[in-house]
């Protein structure tokens, strides 16, 4: 007899999950015509640097936006990287089937998670332009492949439409997606202050883009280093869903449940699998393709009630504080900026996670954006801009539900001197882990975790001091300042008159003005 | 002033200009040592000023301000006093004086910016001469208003001019402000006699008062000026004359006496200068009123609140004003120099005032009293 779980999991493996995108494009960040273009964008870059970084490359990516036949909501997108290149075979599943990417069974904090990125930007295209994507792609043997993709809806496969090969002495691969309505605009959620905020979170990237209007911005990379790669690693039980475990069971090579929890997970040894299975009263040598919803469910439980070691941190890769800063004083010029990385911490009894804060002050920090570019003559923001990440990627929408957001926001700021709604401070929060807890499946705002918003907030205080420190130092240099001047303005006068009328000859002010002023004359 | 300077301005010119040169040295020596200059001004504040039983003025108390050129807030306050003084050895050397309102203008143009009212640069002037015990005279410069007259047996040496005080016209000789670079030449008179009104000056002079008492006879014209205060000082202690002072028999009057005899509050800081302690109030007194039945005014509000301050006033604190003060505030009257017109013209000097001068000086004048 077929359980209800067993129906709802045959639905979900007949579905096409491309025409489950179609139906959801909205939850994918496909929502609103500002908000697709740089969701486009994010998922063109962020496999462009996943893929450098792979590759062992220093990312040097292009972006390029260009009107097509004039029409307003009518636009090319062009996103090319400098990595090893995609083998012609694979083209049809890296960009025209979902969940297919090379990331969703390990554990691995990249910018992507789920593999349905730069597929579901061809699917964004192909539903509004009707045009297919054009890839070229080389691993740079002289040799380069151009291909046109489109996806087949029904099978979630990817369908080659043209393909031609031509000589080309070079090495990366070139994605263009013409899509219709959305729109162009240098605001706050579009694609210019996207890249920025990549380029800040990202300093051993260089980033080129070109805006419709021909104008060329380049994000110059603040470091050479490239980020050590973070370690695939297995999921770890607390941190995985039933769904999670279904997909597990449908990939692996173990025969049994017990060697599916076993070698699929991470911390779990044999005898645990074993212990887990027996609390869930599900057999062992269960084969895993036949799991059900019902006992995948079951088995998450169960690992509730057994002690396992958390997992392990050491696949944790933050920035650094060091990195960071290079990327805020390229990016923003500041007078000041403090960065600090803090040490793992865990979440829901477990789940490793790390916090990185930045403030930078003065210079192009703060809401200037607004104040620039095509909204020029409106009133620009000023204050505080705050700028979340998750694995570097940047968070744009959905700020105010995010913890991130809470967290900055239950600060007293006038405590470190600082007004929130004037001062040109750019606050910056990255949260890197293997397993971010976003609210949706658009990946744009941090869970209310008890933990994660406590340990935001706790970074965000020991930026702030040192923040205040400067503002203070500051403040004192200014004053210094102003002290030496009404010295040097007045100091000569009551020794040139002091001299006249003693009838001698004017003393040297240097000294004095040394002493009482801390001016230094040579 | 004339080029040619009597040798009273040279001495006046070379104290002062030591006091000043003492000033620059002192800081010269400070900014050489890497030490900020510091001035020691004398407080001038109201609970600075005490009143010198023995000496009977108000003088100033111990207590100093310092005024540092290592303070951000107050070098600009001591360049500004630099400068004034400065301003002040132009003009010594020059022979000049300047009004203080032509100070006050001179400033718009030095670096340490102009003040901002006169009020303010009146202050720096003040603190100078607190500073040096110096009037302001000494440092070339001058209140706008002259004295007031003098009439009788005098003569005096402005520069190379020198005037006879009874053939100054009718007017008499007017006190400047630069009195103490005056010289007395001669004095023939005895004494003096210096009246609160102009009208009662004339009428002094007219009935020939000079002659008939040896006396100098000076218009107050209300308030003493400065210049007038040292006239009265200067003659009182050079030419020994002694000073009888009649004003209106009115709070206002004792007042315009007692700031001659024991100095201002305002002018603690020169009153050693100014204040003439053994010159004598004659009248008119709340005695006379009584005595001479003359006409009166009713007291107003303000003249019994003054009445009232006046008594608690240290200066008033003697027998004679104690009592006077409260026969005012008794009878409740007031009565003005002029009202002895009431018994013609000529009564207060032919009756008067031979009456008031025996009181003082137990002698017999015009074989009366």
């Amino acid at each position: 007899m077929k359980s209800l779980a067993d129906e709802l999991f045959s639905d979900f493996r007949e579905h096409s999950v491309s025409e489950f995108f179609r139906r959801n494009a909205a939850m994918l960040g496909y929502t609103g015509k500002i908000r697709s273009l740089t969701t486009i964008v994010h998922e063109g870059v962020t496999n462009a640097i996943d893929a450098a970084e792979e590759a062992g490359i220093l990312p040097k990516i292009t972006v390029m936006i260009k009107r097509v036949n004039d029409e307003p909501e009518h636009f090319r997108i062009i996103i090319e990287d400098n990595a090893s290149g995609i083998p012609e075979q694979y083209l049809p599943d890296v960009f025209g089937k979902m969940l297919a990417g090379t990331k969703l069974h390990r554990a691995m904090q990249q910018r992507g998670q789920q593999g349905i990125g730069i597929s579901g930007c061809v699917m964004f295209g192909q539903i509004t332009s009707g045009k297919p994507a054009t890839v070229v792609t080389s691993t740079g043997k002289g040799e380069a492949v151009r291909v046109d993709v489109m996806i087949d809806v029904d099978k979630n496969q990817g369908k080659i439409i043209n393909k031609e090969k031509f000589k080309e002495n070079w090495r990366g691969t070139r994605v263009e997606i013409e899509a219709k309505e959305v729109v162009y605009m240098r605001s706050r959620y579009g694609p210019f202050n996207y890249l920025r905020m990549t380029a800040i979170a990202n300093p051993h990237a260089r980033i080129t883009f070109v805006e419709p209007d021909g104008t060329l911005t380049i994000f110059e990379n603040a470091t050479d280093k490239i980020p050590e790669r973070p370690k695939p690693m297995p999921l770890h039980p607390w941190g995985i869903m039933s769904d999670d475990l279904l997909i597990l069971a449908k990939r692996t090579k173990a025969r049994t449940i017990s060697g599916l929890l076993s070698t699929e997970l991470s911390r779990v040894s044999k005898a645990k699998a074993d212990e887990v299975c027996r609390l869930a009263n599900v057999s062992p040598e269960k084969k895993p393709s036949e799991l059900t919803w019902e006992e995948a469910e079951k088995i998450i439980s169960a690992f509730k009630q057994v002690k396992l070691l958390a997992p392990p941190t050491s696949g944790l890769r933050p920035i650094g504080a060091a990195e960071l800063e290079n990327g805020m004083r390229q990016i923003l010029n500041p007078e000041f900026v403090y960065t600090l990385t803090r040490p793992p911490k865990v979440y829901r009894g477990g789940l490793p996670f790390i916090v990185e804060v930045g403030i930078a002050y003065g210079g192009n920090a703060g809401k200037t954006l607004e104040s620039r570019g095509e909204n020029e003559g409106a009133e620009g923001e000023a204050g505080m801009d705050l700028i979340r990440f998750a694995n570097r990627a940047p968070l744009i929408f959905d700020q105010g539900g995010c913890a991130i957001t809470a967290a900055a926001r239950s600060i007293d700021w006038r405590r470190y001197g600082v007004d929130i709604n004037n001062a040109p401070l750019t606050l910056f929060v990255n949260i890197s882990s293997a397993y971010v807890p976003y609210t949706s499946a658009g990946k744009q705002s941090i869970a209310d975790e008890p933990e994660i918003v406590n340990e935001i907030r706790t970074a965000i205080m020991e930026a702030a001091r040192e923040l205040k420190k400067f503002l203070y130092r500051r403040l004192r240099a200014k004053e210094r300042q102003e002290r030496a001047g009404i010295f040097e303005k007045f100091l000569p006068v009551v020794a040139r008159k002091a001299a006249r009328l003693a009838g001698v000859e004017e003393p040297d002010i240097k000294p004095l003005l040394k002493k009482i002023a801390g001016v230094d004359h040579d | 002033m004339t080029k040619e300077a009597t040798s009273l301005e040279i001495k006046h010119r070379k104290k002062a200009l030591q006091a000043l040169a003492e000033l620059g040295r002192k800081i010269v020596e400070d900014i050489r040592n890497a030490q900020p200059p510091k001035l020691k001004i004398p407080s001038r504040s109201t609970s600075n000023i005490i009143y010198d039983r023995k000496n009977r003025y108000f003088v100033l108390g111990p207590r100093y301000g310092i005024r540092s050129a290592g303070s951000m807030k107050q070098i600009k306050k001591v360049a500004q006093l630099l400068c004034t003084a400065d301003f002040a050895r132009e003009l010594i050397e020059s022979g000049k004086f300047a009004t203080l309102r032509e100070m006050y203008y001179t400033a718009e143009g030095w670096e340490v910016g102009p003040f901002h009212d006169q009020g303010e640069s009146d202050a720096i002037i003040e603190d100078l001469e607190a500073t040096f015990g110096l009037k302001r005279e000494s440092l070339g410069l001058t209140p706008e208003e002259d004295g007031a007259a003098v009439f009788g047996q005098i003569v005096f040496r402005e520069g190379d001019v020198t005037i006879d005080a009874t053939k100054a016209g009718r007017g008499g000789y007017t006190i400047p402000p630069t009195i103490d670079d005056v010289e007395f030449v001669k004095c023939r008179a005895k004494r003096i006699i210096a009246v609160e009104t102009m009208g009662m000056y004339h009428r002094l002079i007219q009935e020939e008062a000079w002659k008939k008492f040896d006396a100098l006879i000076v218009g107050l014209k209300g308030q003493a000026a400065r210049a007038t205060r040292r006239f009265l000082k200067r003659a009182n202690e050079e030419l020994g004359l002694p000073v009888y002072l009649n004003c209106d028999g009115d709070p206002f009057g004792y007042h315009i006496g007692m700031v001659i005899i024991s100095g201002s509050a305002n002018l603690a800081y020169i009153n050693h200068e100014l204040a003439v302690p053994d010159a004598k109030y004659i009248g008119v007194t709340a005695s006379d009123i009584i005595n001479y039945k003359l006409p009166t005014d009713k007291l107003r509000e303000l003249d019994i609140v003054r009445l009232k301050q006046l008594l608690k006033d240290p200066r008033y604190n003697t027998e004679f004003w104690q009592y006077e003060i409260k026969k005012m505030l008794e009878i409740g009257r007031k009565a003005e120099q002029q009202a002895f017109a009431k018994y013609g013209l000529a009564y207060v000097v032919n009756d008067y005032l031979p009456a008031k001068l025996k009181e003082v000086e137990g002698k017999e004048f015009l074989g009366k009293g």
